[in-house]
């Protein structure tokens, strides 16, 4: 407390005597012409951004198109397991529906926390998808693990039509006040370029991102 | 880390006679400016987003005593344990209790400049606790003992093959000129410290002073996961990371990864806000976030202050002719290119690091692609007249430019002294070029000619086509 203290201190006394330039505010950047308005501009968007980013997406009927989809793409990544956080109904029920796709084995978060853990998708519901930048966003509240983006090969993200936002500031703007502990916005892959200045995916995190939005 | 940059000039020679390093930087810092050209050209906002930004940041720190005290009180309201360190002692002290208090035997750490500015690894390690750097950059250098090079990249020096035979040599990897093949090395390799670390450790992007949150910025996904499976989360960030609100991040975010990477947005935005709550299903119990001052409060009282506005997005070092000559670890610490020969003089002082303010062709190029607008050409000048004020010239240099100022500010000196060097130079400088001048000029010609004075001055050629003579006073 003390030492806080002192530092506020320090602050101020190299502050004194100061002029402020511009306190104008507030600095929101204004949005590109064109900007989506409507609901399927703005899952279109998403899909176009999110596509660029590499990802790959996934939309239509369940049962007929998006699991048989899924399942073909999870075997071409070479994914034999499968798992969900408990509290999330929906991703239960995809991953249910993607076992007999497989060879898919359904197991535990802890099962992936090894050192050689098998090549694992990780299912969950998104809070938001930012059309603008193609992002995902994860958030804590309501006991949601970040597990499966976390430590997974490849990461499907389970979307709903009404969670679509134009832009960042949507989203901040929806969470402000009381902010949940962690708010992860997820924009394509992990990757690197650390070697070289070469993209190289998948480092700690997933290779691949998968957004699926099914209709009913 | 300790900073050698009095030997900037020593560094420099030693650099450039490197080929293992020139391969790299060749292979590199084109690449760097392409992307970021790119990233730009497609955001036609990102003119006014600078302008957004730089105001942001300007009064972020105008009233940094008002912001910070805001930040420290939302961040303990959520559970935060907040330091303050006045400078690099002091920070590594209290990172050194913290892991003691907590009993951390393992940390797994998240790229932080800041943590290399106050040497905070050796800190812990000297106390037994064993730190593990997770961005694949950092994991690289840590295992070559070396410091960063780029504060983006930080094994930007080393080629695939001088990975592959690290690799080789430290984990006993076999040898592969694969990127991917030397990624999936340390995603294997970092897994298992991941998971039974107790402490994760980070830098942080920003810190919002309206919420308490601390924001972390990366591509590869291991900050978050520093931030989120270790039972404890210790954060170092300078006083200057403070931005006044949440709602800030979006424009400061549309300028970040693109001037940086060329990306429009990093894979993983990280908007941590206190310890793990009643419910939550993971997260740190206990957050310490440290402080740190290190010179920052004086830099804030003086007239470099707006070099505290960067936020560290490395386009002024990609852009750096010098930069891309000598690479990073020429600079001699952890900040290197234009950014790092502002900051230097000013957190070590001036006679510490005096070669690096003129380390730099003055083109200008680093002001321009600023995201947040900091004049860092002109604090270069600045800095070098403080060098005159505080006897850092010599007397050769002191007098050489009094000379200059003085005929170059007089047109008649200027006309005459030209029509004599004319003269002398067409009838000793044939080939138009002179490959040896005396005393203080020597340093100029030993490693490339001086362009010998053109017979017909460009300000005769001028009055001759325009009948008028140029900048007459």
């Amino acid at each position: 407390m003390r030492q806080t203290a002192e530092l506020l201190d320090r602050v101020r006394a190299a502050l004194r005597g100061r002029t402020v330039a511009e306190p104008g505010l507030p600095y929101v950047a204004p949005r590109e012409p064109g900007a989506p308005g409507s609901a399927q501009g703005r899952i279109d968007l998403f899909r176009r951004k999110f596509e660029a980013l590499g990802g790959t997406f996934l939309a239509g009927p369940a049962a007929e198109s998006v699991i048989p989809a899924l399942g073909e793409l999870l075997r071409a990544e070479g994914v034999t397991a499968l798992f969900f956080p408990e509290e999330d109904p929906a991703s239960r029920s995809l991953a249910d529906a993607l076992v007999p796709c497989g060879p898919f084995l359904l197991v535990s978060p802890a099962d992936i926390r090894q050192a050689e853990p098998p090549v694992s998708a990780g299912i969950q519901s998104a809070e938001f998808a930012i059309a603008e930048s193609g992002t995902i966003v994860q958030t804590s509240r309501g006991g949601t693990s970040l597990w499966p983006g976390l430590a997974s090969d490849v990461h499907v993200c389970l979307l709903s039509p009404d969670r679509f936002l134009d832009g960042m500031e949507d989203c901040l703007e929806a969470l402000s006040g009381d902010p949940p502990r962690s708010i992860s916005l997820i924009t394509g892959p992990s990757r690197t370029a650390d070697i070289e200045l070469t993209l190289t995916m998948g480092v700690h995190g997933p290779r691949r991102v998968i957004a699926v939005l099914p209709s009913s | 880390m300790e900073p050698r940059v009095r030997h900037f000039v020593r560094n420099s020679e030693k650099a450039l006679a490197d080929r293992q390093l020139q391969v790299a930087l060749s292979r590199t810092t084109g690449k760097f400016l392409e992307n970021r050209a790119a990233a730009v050209a497609e955001f036609p906002r990102f003119e006014g987003a600078r302008e957004s930004a730089s105001r942001i940041r300007q009064e972020a720190l105008d009233n940094l005593d008002a912001h910070l005290a805001r930040f420290i009180t939302e961040a303990r309201k959520r559970g935060a344990v907040v330091h303050a360190a006045r400078d690099g002692p002091e920070a590594r002290e209290i990172a050194a209790r913290i892991a003691k208090e907590e009993g951390v035997s393992l940390a797994v750490k998240s790229k932080s400049m800041i943590a290399e500015e106050v040497g905070l690894n050796g800190a812990l390690e000297a106390d037994g606790v064993e730190v593990v750097e997770t961005d694949l950059g950092e994991y690289i250098i840590q295992l070559a003992g070396e410091p960063p090079s780029h504060i983006i990249a930080p094994a930007i020096h080393k080629t695939r093959e001088d990975v592959s035979r690290l690799f080789e040599e430290k984990l006993g990897e076999p040898y592969t000129e694969e990127i991917p093949a030397l990624t999936r090395i340390a995603r294997r390799r970092l897994r298992d410290k991941f998971f039974s670390a107790q402490m994760g450790i980070s830098g942080a992007n920003f810190l919002c002073a309206d919420t308490g949150s601390v924001v972390l910025v990366t591509n590869e996904g291991n900050g978050r996961m520093v931030a989120t499976l270790p039972r404890v989360h210790m954060v170092i960030a300078g006083i200057d990371k403070v931005i006044p609100r949440l709602a800030d991040l979006p424009v400061l975010l549309s300028l970040l990864p693109r001037s940086a990477t060329g990306q429009a947005l990093s894979s993983y935005v990280s908007v941590l806000t206190g310890t793990k709550r009643a419910g939550d299903a993971e997260g740190p119990e206990r957050l310490h976030i440290i402080l740190l001052d290190n010179g920052r409060t004086g830099i804030l009282q003086g007239k470099y202050r707006e070099i505290l506005k960067c936020i560290r997005c490395g386009a002024c070092i990609n852009v750096c002719p010098v930069f891309q000559s000598v690479g990073g670890h020429a600079y001699g610490w952890v900040y290197p290119g234009p950014v790092g020969s502002v900051l230097a003089p000013l957190i070590l002082g001036l006679p510490e690091s005096s070669p690096l303010p003129n380390a730099s062709t003055l083109c200008g190029a680093c002001g321009e692609v600023c995201p947040v607008k900091i004049p860092i050409p002109g604090m270069l000048v600045e800095l070098r007249g403080d060098e005159r004020e505080q006897g850092l010239k010599t007397p050769a240099e002191v007098l050489g430019m009094k000379a200059y100022a003085s005929v170059m500010s007089r047109a008649g000196i200027l006309e005459a002294f030209q029509r004599v060097a004319g003269v002398v130079s067409a009838l000793l400088f044939k080939e138009r070029k002179i490959e040896w001048l005396p005393f203080a000029f020597s340093g100029w010609t030993e490693r490339r000619d001086f362009p010998a004075p053109a017979p017909q001055p460009f300000r005769k050629l001028w009055k001759r086509q325009r009948g008028i003579r140029p900048w007459t006073r």
